[in-house]
């Protein structure tokens, strides 16, 4: 069986595990590092232009055969699985979580405490935002801290989001810049500025907008880590007798009938909340029938995330929709909740919008419009005020039953089940779901109508969780967690679960800076023991 | 008219072009026999004249005649079976299907027919005849609004959504210059967008 040696074996090639590796190469240089990643590596900056083009006319995927087709879980929110994971399309939004998110219980009574103080946690937030050169205001609220500023000025408002802040803030509500890892205007990290091709969220032409393929090729050629692609990890093994990771078995998507078996001091699980928590119960044994690290029975438990109510509103206010759809705004407002309130907590996001102001090829009556009537029917309505988009994501809290399962229906080639992910709110927040869609429609009217707008639809509930995260929870205790707050099994001392996997609860916004904070957190614990 | 004709020859040469393009970089190729589904020179020729119907005025000839080649170079540069965008949320492996242009020659014979048989040549058709021809022709093809993409449901359909949804018409309908999806620098965006030339 060949066999690869090195110090830390990295599971994953996302991009908790690109910041990972940079800081723990800084930390202990000569360390050898080697990550495994299921997916290929997608390393062609050169075509991203061509990309970018594709996508827009033709409607196909930028990152070309960034899925394995027979390793994809029900449940899952993207098909990805590539060397840069699902941050080589991200829109990169920046937002920190607050207080509240890591105290539920103490301050509400509700879900569990992070066993990490927050002011720690700022610290990471701030070398975070460093590493991805996040472009972000101070928020106009005195509770959001922050103990540095951010490293680029906030991307500036685009003429309509500078009439859009104007609308939405007659409401009462104050609203900033939405923070993106984005180099506004200079390269950084080898990078390119942004040319606001507004295509954020699938490929960006010039890397402006961070995805950790970047990171991983300047690692690479510095020789800090070593790189497996394509090679699927399906199993941990124990070394004999003890509770000791020994080695990870890896099968190359070329070679599927030779096991390469990995072998380090340490192993780090950053696979994400899905194939993480996915490994550990796969990789069950005599020791652990119910899955590696898994003694509390709470690896895959804990799914979570946090749904979202969007709506279209109508205002009088006079935009151009195109300028920078895919920047936004946010309000942070709804992030505390006075303890003696009924608990509401969402952040608020509002976007340029062309909803309704498309061009169309008949009239009210069904008459077939023919060039000029139709630009002139298409005017009739795009110069008649804005759409806006709205959307809030609300904090809603898992039960033990929101789980990542095993699935023997699906399998992949080797044989071994696929993951099901079933979400489930714990009872409190299933209580106070329509109380939450009341509120946040009230938020979203009152905007509206300050400026003689409304409602275009009815505010609709997300079909599924954002940001999903969970399956692996930290926590204080063996009994009530997976690993310490380090991302530090419980069961297996050399056997680390890093980012989105460990978090106990979702928070109430965009989740990848706190997935890469704790992880960055966990980077310097790790150092310690190597 | 010289210089229509000088296009019509271009676009006929393009239509005889060898076989096929091969996907580059793109995992497994897709070969796409293109000369059986591009359009023939005289259909070319009408849908250049459908196009004075069917596109707004205001970009003159000069720019109807642009927003036909670049519709056609569109459906030449269609690519069949490759993975479309998979995004979040309930993601499922689709890819591209048929090219759009495989009923088009059809499309535009019958509709050569129809014009013949109300007169003569579409563009010299009265406005409500033409109006009539598209109309019926839509509904057969089932064309409700402007697809997305040019579907293949019909031609003259899929010419006007390429065109309509394209950042240029969008520009048009605000008399802004927007440039959606086009490289910007970001100072232009933060004022209100300038008037389009007249």
């Amino acid at each position: 069986m060949p066999t690869h040696e090195c110090d830390v074996c990295v599971i994953g090639g996302g991009i908790t595990a690109a910041m990972l590796i940079e800081r723990l190469a800084e930390l202990k240089p000569g360390l050898r590092i080697t990550a495994v990643e299921a997916g290929r590596s997608i390393f062609d900056r050169d075509n991203r232009g061509a990309y970018h083009r594709r996508s827009l006319e033709y409607g196909e995927h930028p990152w070309h055969d960034d899925y394995i087709e027979d390793q994809q879980a029900k449940g899952m929110i993207s098909m990805t699985m590539a060397v840069g994971g699902q941050a080589l399309h991200w829109g990169g939004a920046c937002n920190r979580f607050s207080v509240e998110d890591l105290r539920l219980k103490s301050i509400y009574g509700l879900a569990d405490d992070w066993p990490i103080e927050w002011d720690e946690l700022e610290k990471y937030y701030v070398e975070a935002e460093r590493r991805l050169n996040v472009a972000g205001d101070p928020s106009p609220y005195p509770e959001d801290r922050r103990s540095a500023p951010y490293p680029q000025a906030a991307m500036p408002l685009s003429f309509n989001l500078q009439v859009l802040k104007k609308w939405a803030e007659q409401s009462g509500l104050r609203f900033s810049p939405l923070p993106l890892s984005r180099n506004i205007d200079k390269p950084f990290g080898g990078r390119g500025a942004c040319g606001l091709y507004d295509t954020c969220g699938d490929v960006c032409p010039t890397g402006a907008r961070y995805s950790p393929d970047f990171t991983y090729q300047q690692l690479i050629a510095a020789k800090k880590v070593t790189l497996h692609d394509r090679m699927l990890v399906r199993k941990l093994v124990l070394a004999d007798g003890t509770d000791t990771i020994a080695a990870a078995q890896g099968y190359h998507q070329d070679r599927p009938n030779e096991v390469m078996e990995y072998r380090a001091r340490l192993f780090v699980l950053a696979s994400g909340q899905c194939w993480s928590p996915h490994l550990l119960l796969l990789s069950a044994n005599s020791r652990f029938p119910n899955g590696l690290a898994n003694r509390s029975g709470l690896v895959g438990r804990y799914m979570n995330g946090h749904k979202f109510i969007s709506a279209q509103a109508a205002i009088d206010e006079e935009t151009f929709p195109g300028q920078n759809m895919t920047h936004s705004l946010i309000s942070r407002e709804y992030f505390r909740c006075p303890a003696n309130r009924p608990f509401v907590r969402h952040d608020t996001r509002v976007w340029e919008s062309s909803a309704g102001k498309e061009p169309r090829l008949r009239d009210g009556g069904g008459r077939l419009l023919l060039g000029d009537e139709l630009l002139n029917e298409w005017r009739s309505r795009a110069l008649k005020g804005s759409s806006v988009r709205l959307r809030a994501y609300y904090d809603s809290h898992p039960s033990a039953d929101s789980r990542l399962t095993l699935d023997s229906t699906s399998k992949n080639r080797y044989g071994d089940p696929m993951p099901k992910i079933d979400r489930q709110l714990d009872a409190a927040s299933l209580a106070r779901e329509s109380a939450t869609m009341a509120h946040v429609t009230a938020v979203f009217e009152r905007m509206a109508k300050a400026s003689n707008g409304r409602l275009v639809n009815k505010p609709v509930n997300s079909n599924y969780w954002d940001h999903p995260a969970g399956g692996c929870r930290m926590g204080a205790s063996r009994s009530n967690s997976v690993c310490d707050s380090y991302g530090r099994t419980h069961d297996h001392e050399n056997l680390f679960v890093i980012g989105a996997p460990t978090l106990p609860t979702g928070g109430t916004t965009n989740g990848t800076l706190t997935f890469v904070a704790v992880s960055l957190r966990s980077a310097n614990r790790i150092a310690e023991l190597t | 008219m010289k210089r229509r004709e000088a296009l019509q020859t271009l676009a006929t040469a393009a239509a005889a072009l060898p076989l096929t393009r091969l996907r580059q970089g793109f995992g497994a190729q897709v070969r796409v026999p293109l000369e059986a589904q591009e359009l023939t020179s005289d259909q070319v020729f009408v849908l250049r004249d459908v196009a004075g119907t069917v596109l707004p005025s205001a970009i003159g000839r000069k720019g109807q005649d642009e927003a036909v080649d670049n519709f056609l170079r569109w459906i030449r540069d269609y690519r069949e079976g490759v993975p479309l965008s998979h995004g979040y949320g309930e993601p499922r492996l689709v890819k591209s299907g048929p090219s759009p242009a495989r009923g088009y020659r059809t499309q535009m014979d019958a509709l050569q027919a129809a014009a013949k048989a109300r007169g003569g040549r579409f563009g010299a058709l009265p406005l409500e005849d033409r109006r009539a021809l598209l109309d019926d022709a839509f509904k057969a093809a089932d064309v409700r609004n402007l697809p997305g993409r040019p579907d293949g449901k019909h031609v003259v359909a899929d010419l006007m959504a390429h065109y309509f949804r394209s950042s240029a018409a969008n520009d048009l309908c605000y008399n802004a210059r927007i440039g959606r999806n086009t490289y910007r620098a970001i100072r232009v965006t933060t004022v209100r967008p300038a008037p389009l030339k007249s």
